[in-house]
């Protein structure tokens, strides 16, 4: 597979092609924040912390999801701009309480919105990891929309306890208080 | 009945047919739509055969059960055809009217014809009559002239030829060139080039290529594509196998929602036809081309519409859409390359292929061209579908064709596009209806709703309603989305409620522009368009239900309350009758009040008091939340 | 063998013969009491026909296995006799001309199951064994006051259960995996039955999941086991069932091969889908924009209280299950209430009450029938 080059926050990075943007970046050692990544795991795209601001070869510029969009020959990516600080800004209240790590940095003292995540932020580690990694299919999201949340399948309690792979994942331990 | 082998084939069976039709003088059209069969369009239908046996006339006038005529809301219709006579909501006993009329030009049916306001004239013909006058029928046409479980029917208005056409005397690729030329746009929402995505996908790398018709009709309060598919099921297909032809596609698929069961059974029926004549299958009129097709039934879900999460769907997996930069036009079911259009686009194609490119080109405005049928609904006299060109004013869709707003309301806002789409106000309504224009003001084409809204009609309600139905049909996936919506769910509802506060507003336009640029998919990114062009245009609104408490369309119901004016009511007693609650109490002077502890606000009470009367009223809720229990026999404010 | 002597010794003490032989060979009623005895169970021997029937009256064996070929009164005509005289117990039959012919005849007339000589102890041990959980089952049915019909019902069920034994190894399941199977059908039959409410006896629950099972075999089949139709299947079960039954998700699961999180994340997702029993009847309110602006919300209130349920309820009778639908496309009469396959526009209350009644009046006459 033949490499592509690129630039990220103003450094140029050569990445093989297939890859994504989040992992060229983490490979010059430039950390984009993220919720729902992880690296045993497909990426998912659906926390949008790590969400860049590109401008392709042709000067097409967007914002798009960094775990998920390709690398691409002369892609420029900016990782940190005002607009995606304030994206970054608004991800973190909307899951208030639930999940916390970057409030300091993004300077989130609370929130203007009562959420109902108290527990859970849907970030969907654990059921992706059960299914992808321990190919147990435990976990699953029940509904859709602002009822999805996560459930275990009947009688799975006892054998997930006896695992308890996924606990460390949950930064809420949702996962671990429900087994 | 015989397989086709040869478009020859095809043309003696259609001269053959055609002289059948022709053999009788008369065809009474009997719309078999959803809507006219809720009006019992089907007894009327059998009355008409029984009253033509009883008479004789078998040999003369035959009864042919069509899909829909588009005038829905004066169901059940009947056009006798050739001379296209009008008949409205025709009852059984009608029957007898309507064959004299058809036989000898003379019968009592006047009460069945369209009545012109204006001049007190009633109109007999289908062209002469406002609603369709204005309108330029291409695509619904058919539905009054063929019934939609026969084929030969079809085949008979000069259905397959465009195939013929194409598998005998064009290549693949002039069927794209067609197409592209013509700069057919995809009816289904985003008007994206139909031309462009087929030849993506028949560049595109993989084998087999597939196409699909989206005929998950999603947004509420549009049936466009149901009325399609239910009265002229062979016009979609046809389009997608010279959509397959041109791709070079060898399966396709039909994704039909699972609450349009006449759809369904009629897609179906097509197809089995299809492949009995040889016009599905392997090589289809001996061309060396084969083609088949198969419907997947929807189990509904909003977000299915969007591309990859219908593939999805189709896969068997659930119907979420995926995080990939890469169009499904390129890489899509089973990671091949797949051509998804809505119905409407697909129902195109046979006629730009049959009477050429130009032909669509003269229709329309410079970037949209050819017509579009919209479903016309909500606070408008004249609902139903319409088909009209690109680019007609607003203005007189809703007013030359809908008849304007009944009752001798205001008309206030018109909603397009669906759940993605925004509110229209009066002083856009000259707007041309074409794709790029809607997207300027904040709305959109969609696939075709157009949902009129009067005085009474509350624009904060409506940005509840929408955002409530986002909400549960969001897939959920994504944060902005999900949690956005969450966000402006409540903030939304606190405001019908009362509780508003004037700085919710500026919190709304944040979320918005947040999930527009930050969503995962279209879903999202779109979903607060209702929001923004609700605030845009009619922020008074939010500010009166936040600063006043006051709702003046009067839908909020915590914000209203409903009284008996004490003066006015002549104690029928409709409203005891009409009320499940029994919340209406008669009082000692024998006129009626309402408790309104026991009220559930549902509104029967206010739709049953005679017009003459208009005895029951809303009024704010405030003025009777400061009174005693007994505020019910105070006098009533004034509306 | 310590375990099942045990057990046999404590039945013992309150249940009267377990095993009852006859036959004219007397080697082979001694072989077969010892094998019975050392394996636990109370044994009693016969000479003959008549000696046979006699014990068998006073002493009501749960088993008895008798010979086809005796002198005096033939193995056939005791079978007959025996099933009137005590029709409790479960007759086996032992041959040492074990015909095909013979075989049938004697099912017919009601042998369990047929053993021909020679045979291995453990063979005989085994068959004694389920021939006595058999009896337990009969002995149940009368002790419930079981009428004729309902033995026959027993048969029937035993037939059928049977039957789930074969399919399942034809399935090619382990054994170890079929007692699991067995003992979850088990448990789904009483979770059906009490649940349901309806139907008291769990061998009933057992009979209809079985039809079930069948009725979803036969829906996959519709699409060659496809693993991408699950949606499709789902659909028809739906239809089918009018929900989807979770032993059906889990049959389903193990049939397309297919983990059950997959199939309850699609049950969960799609609107079309019902993880709880819904009503015989389907009032749909329709929400859609243009019904909203017309007034749904209202016309939503006013059959919730004609109903007496809320959306999203089914009555506590399943007959009518009230649920709000995102546009059923008949726009032009909206608001639109469809009930079954039918529209209404905007029905009035008094339209309602009709409509309801004229539907359970319906079901009532259905009841009857």
């Amino acid at each position: 597979m033949s490499n592509v080059k690129m630039e990220i926050d103003g450094r140029t990075v050569e990445a093989a092609e297939g890859t994504t943007v989040l992992q060229a970046a983490k490979s010059i050692g430039i950390k984009i924040p993220t919720m729902c990544d992880d690296d045993r795991l497909e990426p998912y795209g659906g926390c949008r912390m790590c969400m860049v601001e590109i401008e392709t070869s042709a000067g097409r510029k967007r914002l798009v999801a960094s775990c998920v969009y390709p690398v691409e020959e002369g892609l420029r990516v900016q990782t940190t701009t005002e607009k995606i600080r304030r994206i970054r800004r608004m991800i973190i209240e909307l899951l208030w309480p639930s999940w916390q790590p970057y409030a300091k940095e993004y300077g989130v003292t609370s929130s203007r919105f009562t959420t109902g995540l108290t527990d859970c932020s849907l970030c969907g580690l654990c059921l992706r990891y059960c299914s992808e990694v321990k190919k147990s299919n435990k976990i699953y999201f029940k509904g859709r929309g602002i009822e999805r949340r996560p459930e275990l399948i009947e009688g799975a309690e006892l054998s997930c306890r006896a695992c308890g792979e996924c606990f460390s994942l949950c930064g809420s331990g949702w996962i671990a208080s429900r087994c | 009945m015989s397989r086709l082998e040869t478009p020859a084939d095809l043309e003696k069976l259609r001269e053959e047919i055609i002289a059948g039709r022709n053999a009788k003088e008369k065809w009474v059209a009997v719309c078999a739509g959803t809507g006219c069969r809720a009006y019992g369009a089907e007894t009327l239908a059998d009355a008409f055969e029984e009253e033509i046996e009883k008479r004789g006339l078998s040999d003369r006038i035959g009864v042919r059960r069509t899909g829909c005529h588009g005038f829905c809301e004066r169901g059940p219709l009947v056009v006798i055809q050739p001379s296209d006579a009008c008949f409205l909501g025709a009852q059984p006993k009608n029957v007898p009217a309507i064959i004299d009329k058809a036989v000898t030009g003379e019968g009592a049916t006047d009460k069945l014809l369209y009545l012109d306001e204006d001049s007190g004239k009633r109109l007999g013909n289908l062209d002469e009559i406002p609603f369709y006058k204005y309108q330029k029928r291409v695509l619904l046409a058919n539905n009054v002239r063929i019934d939609a479980a026969n084929i030969l029917d079809y085949i008979a208005v000069g259905g397959y030829s465009a195939l013929a056409k194409a598998l005998s005397g064009m290549t693949p690729e002039a069927v794209l060139e067609e197409v592209k030329k013509a700069n057919l746009r995809g009816r289904g929402g985003g008007g994206f080039p139909a031309g462009i995505k087929w030849e993506t996908t028949r560049k595109a790398q993989g084998e087999p290529k597939y196409v699909i018709v989206n005929a998950d009709e999603g947004d509420p309060g549009a049936y466009m594509d149901r009325s399609l598919l239910e009265g002229n099921p062979h016009s979609v297909l046809e389009g997608l196998i010279l959509g397959a032809y041109a791709i070079g596609a060898s399966e396709g698929f039909i994704y039909v929602r699972q609450e349009y069961p006449l759809a369904r059974t009629h897609a179906a029926k097509a197809l089995e036809q299809a492949r009995e004549y040889g016009l599905l299958g392997k090589n289809l009129l001996g061309s060396g081309f084969s083609f088949d097709v198969k419907i997947h039934r929807g189990a509904g879900a909003f977000v299915s519409g969007e591309s990859s999460a219908l593939m999805s769907a189709i896969e068997g997996r659930v119907g979420e859409p995926r995080p990939k930069y890469i169009r499904t036009s390129e890489k899509g079911l089973w990671g091949k390359p797949s051509c998804l259009n809505n119905v409407e686009t697909w129902a195109y194609v046979p006629q730009i292929i049959d009477k050429g490119a130009d032909w669509f080109r003269s229709m329309g405005t410079e970037k949209s061209k050819g017509t579009k049928i919209f479903s016309l609904v909500g606070k408008v006299k004249n609902t139903g579908l319409v088909e009209v060109p690109m680019g007609i004013p607003l203005r007189d869709i809703i007013f030359k064709i809908g008849g304007g707003i009944p009752n001798g309301k205001k008309f206030k806002a018109v909603q397009t596009g669906g759940p993605s789409g925004g509110v229209i106000p009066e002083s856009l309504l000259d707007l041309p209806v074409a794709f790029d224009e809607l997207s300027q003001v904040g709305s959109m084409m969609g696939s075709g709703g157009m949902i009129v809204m009067d005085e009474n009609t509350c624009m904060v309600d409506t940005a509840r309603y929408y955002i409530n139905f986002l909400a549960h049909e969001s897939c959920g996936k994504c944060v902005p989305c999900r949690e956005g919506l969450r966000q402006m769910l409540a903030i939304l509802e606190r405001i019908t409620k009362g509780w508003g506060e004037e700085q919710d507003l500026d919190t709304l336009d944040e979320l918005a522009e947040f999930m527009e640029a930050a969503s995962l998919c279209a879903l999202g990114q779109s979903a607060p368009f209702p929001v923004a062009s609700t605030l845009k245009y009619f922020r008074d609104e939010y500010l009166e239900h936040i600063r006043e408490k006051r709702c003046s369309a009067g839908v909020c119901t915590a914000l209203i309350a409903y009284q008996i004016d004490q003066e006015r009511c002549k104690a029928c007693g409709a409203c005891l009758r009409a009320c499940p609650v029994g919340a209406v109490n008669k009082s000692e002077d024998k006129v009626f009040t309402i408790v309104q502890a026991k009220c559930i606000k549902c509104g029967a009470c206010y739709t049953a008091c005679p017009d003459k009367c208009r005895a029951v009223i809303k009024v704010p809720a405030y003025t009777i939340q400061n009174q005693p229990a007994a505020a019910a026999t105070l006098p009533a404010g004034k509306q | 063998m310590d375990a099942s002597k045990r057990r046999a010794g404590e039945r013992a003490e309150t249940q009267p013969l377990d095993v009852l032989i006859i036959d004219d060979e007397e080697n082979f009623l001694e072989a077969c009491s010892q094998t019975l005895q050392t394996g636990g169970y109370r044994v009693a021997t016969a000479k003959n026909g008549t000696e046979g029937l006699k014990l068998a009256g006073e002493s009501h064996p749960n088993v008895v296995l008798l010979d086809l070929k005796m002198p005096g009164m033939s193995g056939l005509d005791l079978l007959g006799q025996l099933t009137k005289t005590d029709p409790s117990a479960v007759p086996v039959v032992v041959t040492g001309h074990g015909t095909v012919d013979s075989a049938v005849e004697s099912m017919k007339l009601g042998a369990f199951d047929f053993l021909t000589k020679p045979f291995e102890p453990e063979k005989l041990l085994e068959t004694v064994r389920r021939g006595l959980s058999l009896s337990a089952l009969k002995k149940e049915a009368q002790a419930a006051g079981a009428a004729e019909e309902q033995r026959h019902d027993k048969y029937d069920l035993l037939l059928q259960g049977l039957d789930v034994l074969g399919e399942a190894y034809s399935l090619g399941l382990e054994k170890r995996q079929l007692l699991d199977e067995l003992a979850y059908l088990e448990s789904e039959a009483r979770y059906h039955a009490e649940s349901l409410g309806q139907i008291k006896k769990k061998e009933r629950a057992i009979l209809d999941i079985r039809n079930e099972l069948r009725e979803a075999d036969a829906i996959m089949k519709k699409y060659d086991f496809q693993k991408n139709a699950l949606i499709q299947v789902l659909l028809d079960i739906q239809e089918k069932f009018r929900w989807l039954p979770r032993h059906i998700l889990s049959w389903i699961s193990g049939r397309l091969n297919i983990p059950l999180r997959e199939i309850y994340v699609i049950a969960n997702f799609y609107e079309a889908f019902s993880l709880e029993p819904r009503g015989r009847h389907t009032i749909q309110v329709c929400t859609g924009t243009a019904c909203h602006v017309r007034g749904a919300s209202e016309t939503l209130t006013r059959v919730s209280a004609v109903l007496g349920i809320e959306a999203g309820q089914t009555d506590s009778r399943q007959q009518f299950t009230l649920e709000t639908v995102h546009c059923i496309g008949c726009c032009a009469l909206a608001p639109v209430v469809q009930i079954d396959s039918q529209y209404y526009r905007d029905p009035s209350r008094s339209k309602l009450e009709k409509v309801i009644k004229s539907l359970e009046k319906e079901e009532a006459q259905a009841c009857l029938a």
